[in-house]
């Protein structure tokens, strides 16, 4: 018998090796997975100094050569005036990765596999900005894959570490560079050879290069060398730097996080737990996470039980003993009134909670003492530690009472504080050398570290967006908050676009390609109804009255999937971008404009390509049956809302068209009554639209948006559509099928609402069904209070959990069902210009009529669901952000401006109260200091919603009570923002 | 957790070093087992499999992926099972299993196209396999072990029958005219058939002429080409390895 020993050797024609992960599952297993590893000699070094790696490049299936990317003539320094190739280590780039963003400097950079792998596993967002830089042609980064050349190939030594072996790959990588780069420029008989140099800041790696003779720096001598310096250093990371200064007096004041295994077993067996850490809009000091073991969520009190957490950070904790559990609090706390004058500087003998924190907080908890018999005390819990940071990039000002020097001269650094924007952000420190500088302006920082022993989390600068208050800066500053990409599309993204440009037409010829599976609907009498000035035209209708009786109604969507394929760069971009947002004065679109506002957009008179829904529909607004197309139409006339009135209303119009509009009117006012009756909810937020002056868009009036019939009509058949296309992706893909759902919100979320119409109004909401909702809002009115029953609606839309995407396999059958819209199934059809779930809507109604194959990416669930999880967080940024914009432009049009208006009071605090404008659709807090100085004593009852001040001004304020209040403007010192200030008349 | 099949398009590299057109190490033996009447031991990469055929002998059973069996004709019945340790977490794969019935369907059904089956009437020849490790290419690797083992045993076939996986690399845009990129891979490890579209194919004495063509996922239909011109080409490569192999015993 032959033996089936491997031989051990290895084969001299396969340069083998083998490479062991260990990782362990979330069931707890340990699996051991050994992969194969194929070293070779083909792997460019891609300079374009070097000829020999030029001979032997590999080439792909269509016997291409990858172009090589490293320059001839690479940027230098005083220190390398050859110039230089750099090699950043892993942490160079955790802690720098600002820096290399920088449009001026860091070019010619090597990434080494080793350490884009040890990047990856350390921050999944920081991998991919990595990744893209590597795609970005003009910073010229390089991914040199270094463990599978021969060459660089190194092992793992008995008793190594990890970080060890890798620091050494590296330092190996740069070695062979430099030797291999003298090489080629021997051959090429030149004398200016770039200097291949690692960038470290890990002592002993830059210990062992010296030793090696392997030229190496730190990120910041290395950056100290370059001209900008000033302003590149304070973007290096702060947390290194600061952690080592600090090491010889540490005093700690937070306590110590869990180990991740205590954690997770304590979150297993059910003695901790996990949620999303959220501070409360009203109490920078209150927090609170949700977690399924509880209905209601947790409440996290004081800076010492957050222990570091910030808003949005995934946490685990632990539930406090009952006697310290309370209501949530009613009172406003600001960082701002309480912590103003810590000194930014120093940590000496810093504790966790300032003074005047510590006794904002024992009232706090006196209070609830005294009620808790009759209060309603929730669970409170502490933060024990941390499974997953979710720090982004923040935008704010810095707070110029931190500031030591304000002379614009001095160029020493020091320690500022940065206030952020969103109020639930802790102050942040910064360490720079132009704090003159950056006073009064709008600047991006992000959070490097926050250890036991500081009280505030540490950060870097990243750059000035420009003074506050001034419009690019600003709107700028809101895009960055809520993440929106606004910078122009690449030149990739606009390649995928048609070469005819503007002048792309639906091709004459029947037989051309184009026309292929399209009906040809071009004698239809189709118009779209739209917002007055919209040029991104998604929709348009149209309605025949058919032989029989019935109707044929057609929805038209612009057939966006023709134009963008899936997976180009075009389709990643908008996939990224996941939808348009709207801005009081901007538009930031998902799709270049040639597409959204000529070529997909249905505009009138000429022909489009669409994708139709058509239906045939009794005069009972029944549907008969429903067929999916693509198709060739030409829409006849595009009205705004208010023009579509008129003509339906003017009776002197007789011609088919009008007469077709209204055919839909009265269709969809049937269409309208049905939902209703299934419980649909009408729900309200305000909505307030800001006039602005065309060429300079300023501000110059607000107006609440007014609700006409043609508004409802687009809607109802929308919805149908929408409908319509949900039914039949899903039969055609029950596991892949985008679909969305909005899920009944629990109980509890109403309990405090219900509570409040029933104390003050004697109202009852139900809420064990939408229809009951439905039925019981329609119920809370107030005879002499037209406005009630809109605000008892807003507050009810606030206690909705929101409507999200969704990928059919992902969930059962009831579970796809829309709470508002009382339907069974729902998808995005009808915006596919500036909604991505509705292009990938299109691109599966495609696939199920057969018209086109599906992509593989609409078949695999997994890709699907990360598409659902960007676009229902993109969705909900785009919201905020146009709430955002025009919450900004309510304030510039009162700037300078004292108006009285009505408003009604929607929510008390024991030292203040929020009062809701109609006429502006905003609201704002009115604290009692506010109202009088001395500030007025209080007493809040709870019970029946009253809050009674006396002494120095006497009121009674009650909830729902109608109050006139003045309104002027005030730049809100903690948030630099302008906003409205509300008193009380 | 270590790159992914994305990061192809950066330098052309593929996870474990590879281009695009290359196959694993194959490493193989015949006569491993001297109670069989053939046998064979093969690896590509990580994947490893055992073969063992008994006959052409006398009497007909009934079993599992068995084919032919037509009158006057030899009846070829295939055993495929799985170790316990031959995955990456210890799972028991019963007989039973679905896929593994599928697989053995697939092999019993291909090669009684290529034995001669009319010259061992009223005989039974039983191919079973063992699969001691995976890493992707299973099929493939059941296929290559059985026609080694097969031709270890003289069993009279009109040729090999040699088989390899292609899959679709993730497509990139290229930076010049937004033209997608995407090249075909060959002969795929676990962690590839896990993220890419892929076919299993098999051809006769690494021709042209396929005989076996699987494929579980769906790609889209321009890529097809390209996976089955690598495929070819990669079973051509194939079919001079376990030459090789054949040819090496007489030494
Ligand atoms: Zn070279």
């Amino acid at each position: 018998m032959t033996s089936l020993k491997r031989s051990t050797a290895s084969d001299p024609s396969t340069n083998l090796s083998s490479k062991v992960y260990v990782r362990s599952t979330r069931s707890g297993k340990v699996q051991k997975i050994v992969r194969e590893l194929y070293l070779r000699q083909d792997i460019p070094c891609s300079s374009r100094l070097c000829s020999q790696c030029l001979k032997t490049a590999p080439t792909d299936f269509n016997n291409k050569v990858a172009p090589f990317v490293l320059s001839e003539t690479p940027a230098g320094t005083k220190s390398f005036p050859n110039g230089h190739y750099l090699v950043p280590d892993t942490n160079a780039f955790l802690t720098g990765m600002d820096l290399f963003e920088v449009e001026t400097a860091f070019h010619d950079v090597i990434v080494l596999q080793t350490v884009l792998e040890e990047v990856k596993n350390r921050s999944l967002p920081l991998y991919h900005r990595l990744i893209s830089l590597t795609k970005n042609e003009d910073k010229r980064f390089f991914v040199f894959f270094n463990e599978f050349r021969l060459e660089t190939y190194v092992g793992r030594d008995r008793g190594e570490s990890i970080n060890d072996r890798n620091d050494k790959a590296v330092r190996r990588a740069v070695q062979w560079y430099g030797e291999h780069l003298q090489e080629a420029m021997r051959a090429r008989k030149s004398v200016r050879c770039p200097t291949v140099v690692m960038i470290s800041d890990d002592r002993e790696n830059l210990r062992k290069s010296k030793a090696e003779k392997i030229p190496a720096l730190t990120l910041t001598d290395y950056v100290s060398g370059l001209e900008n310096s000033g302003q590149l250093l304070d973007m290096v990371s702060a947390g290194k730097e600061q952690r080592e200064v600090k090491s010889g007096k540490v005093e700690l004041i937070y306590p110590e996080y869990y180990s991740m295994s205590k954690m997770i077993t304590g979150v297993k067996a059910g003695t901790m737990h996990q949620g999303t850490f959220n501070v409360s809009p009203y109490n920078y000091l209150e927090g609170s996470v949700h977690v399924p073991a509880f209905d209601k969520p947790l409440i996290i009190l004081g800076r010492e039980n957050s222990n570091r957490a910030v808003s949005g950070d995934i946490a685990v904790v632990e539930i406090l003993p009952k006697d310290q559990w309370k209501a949530p609090s009613t009172t406003i706390i600001e960082e701002e009134t309480l912590n103003k004058n810590d000194n930014a500087d120093e940590d000496d003998g810093e504790t966790v909670i300032s003074e005047r924190e510590r006794r904002a907080l024992q009232e706090e908890v006196k209070r609830a003492h005294g009620q808790s018999t009759e209060g309603r005390p929730q669970p409170t819990a502490r933060v024990v530690g941390i499974i997953k940071r979710n720090w982004r990039q923040y935008v704010g000002h810095i707070d110029k009472d931190s500031i030591r020097s304000t002379s614009k001269a001095s160029r020493s650094q020091q320690t500022v504080f940065l206030i952020p924007m969103d109020k639930k952000i802790p102050k942040i420190r910064i360490r720079t050398r132009q704090a003159g500088e950056l006073v009064g302006k709008r600047v991006l920082v992000t959070i490097d570290a926050w250890d036991r022993d500081s009280r505030y989390p540490v950060g870097h600068f990243v750059r000035s967006l420009g003074e506050l208050e001034s419009k690019g800066a600003e709107t700028e500053a809101l895009l960055l908050e809520y993440d929106i990409q606004y910078r122009p599309f690449p030149k990739t993204v606009l390649d995928c676009l048609p070469a005819e440009g503007h002048d792309w037409k639906v091709p004459a010829n029947l037989d051309d390609p184009g026309w292929k599976g399209r009906k040809d609907l071009r004698n239809l009498l189709i118009c779209s109804i739209d917002p007055p000035g919209c040029v991104d035209i998604d929709d348009a209708l149209h309605a025949t009255a058919l032989p029989n009786g019935n109707y044929h109604v057609g929805v038209h969507i612009a057939d966006v999937s023709h134009f963008v394929k899936p997976n180009n760069a075009m389709d990643k971009e908008a996939s990224m971008r996941g939808t348009t947002v709207y801005l009081v004065d901007k538009r930031i679109d998902m799709l270049p404009m040639l597409l959204g506002t000529d070529l997909c957009s249905i505009k009138p008179y000429v022909e489009r390509y669409a994708f139709s829904v058509l239906w045939e529909i009794t005069p009972d607004a029944d549907i008969v049956s429903a067929e999916f197309t693509k198709s060739v139409i030409r829409s006849r006339e595009a009205f705004s809302y208010e023009q579509a009135q008129l003509r339906i209303d003017d009776k002197s119009h007789q011609d088919d068209l009008t007469k077709g509009m209204r055919t839909l009117l009265m269709l969809s006012k049937k269409l309208k009554q049905k939902r209703m009756d299934a419980g649909a909810l009408n729900l309200a937020s305000p909505e307030v639209k800001v006039q602005t002056e065309s060429e300079t868009s300023d501000p110059v009036d607000i107006q609440t948006k007014k609700q006409l019939d043609t508004n409802s009509l687009v809607e109802e058949f929308m919805l149908l559509a929408n409908i319509s296309v949900a039914d039949k992706n899903y039969s055609a893909f029950p596991q892949t099928a985008l679909l969305r759902r909005h899920a009944s919100p629990p109980k509890t979320n109403f309990e405090e609402l219900a509570n409040q119409l029933k104390v003050k109004r004697g109202m009852e909401l139900r809420t064990d069904s939408s229809k009951a909702l439905a039925d019981s809002l329609d119920t809370c009115i107030d005879p002499r209070e037209p406005f009630f029953n809109t605000l008892v609606r807003i507050l009810a839309t606030r206690c909705m959990t929101a409507a999200e995407y969704f990928c059919a396999g992902a969930q059962a059958y009831p579970e796809f069902r829309h709470y508002g819209l009382a339907s069974e199934i729902y998808t995005h059809f009808t915006s596919p210009i500036r909604r991505y779930a509705d292009l990938e809507a299109h691109r599966q109604l495609a696939a199920a009529i057969e018209y086109e194959q599906l992509d593989a990416s609409l078949h695999s669930k997994p890709k699907l669901e990360a598409v659902c999880k960007n676009i229902n967080v993109r969705h909900r940024n785009a919201q905020l952000a146009g709430r955002a914009s025009v919450e900004y432009y309510v304030g510039q049009a009162l700037k300078g401006r004292v108006v009285e208006e009505e408003g009604f009071v929607m929510k008390l605090f024991s030292n203040g109260f929020v009062v809701f404008v109609p006429m502006f659709g905003i609201e704002s807090t009115i604290k009692l200091r506010d109202l009088a100085t001395p500030e007025p004593e209080a007493e809040f009852d709870m019970e029946s919603y009253v809050l009674t001040t006396r002494g120095s001004r006497e009121l009674r304020v009650e909830l729902f009570q109608k109050v006139r209040v003045r309104i002027s403007d005030e730049a809100e010192e903690s948030t630099g923002k302008r906003k409205a200030r509300f008193e009380l008349v | 957790m270590p790159l992914d099949t994305s990061t192809y398009a950066l330098a052309l590299l593929r996870l474990d070093g590879r281009r695009w057109n290359e196959l694993r190490r194959i490493r193989a033996q015949t006569s491993t087992q001297a109670a069989a009447d053939g046998s064979s031991y093969l690896e590509m990469g990580n994947t490893q499999v055992i073969c063992t055929v008994i006959g052409p002998a006398e009497g007909r059973n009934t079993g599992a992926g068995r084919s032919g069996g037509r009158e006057g004709e030899a009846n070829l019945e295939v055993e495929i099972g799985f170790a316990g340790f031959s995955g990456v977490d210890r799972k028991r794969r019963g007989k039973g299993d679905k896929r593994t019935a599928e697989m053995a369907h697939t092999l019993s059904t291909a090669f009684s196209s290529l034995i001669l089956m009319h010259l061992y009437p009223h005989s039974t020849i039983s191919i079973h396999i063992n699969i001691l490790s995976q890493d992707g290419s299973i099929l493939a690797a059941c296929i290559n072990a059985a026609t080694l083992a097969l031709v270890d045993a003289g069993v009279p076939m009109t040729d090999y029958l040699v088989a390899c996986t292609a899959a679709s690399s993730p497509t990139t845009s290229a930076s010049a005219g937004g033209d997608e990129v995407s090249d075909p891979l060959l002969d795929l490890n676990a962690m590839e058939e896990q993220e890419l579209p892929f076919l299993t194919l098999a051809t006769v004495g690494g021709g042209e002429k396929i005989t076996v063509l699987v494929m579980e996922t769906r790609v889209r239909v321009e890529r097809i080409e390209g996976m089955l011109a690598v495929g070819i080409e990669g079973c051509k490569r194939v079919k001079n390895i376990l030459d090789g192999v054949v040819r090496g015993v007489g030494r």
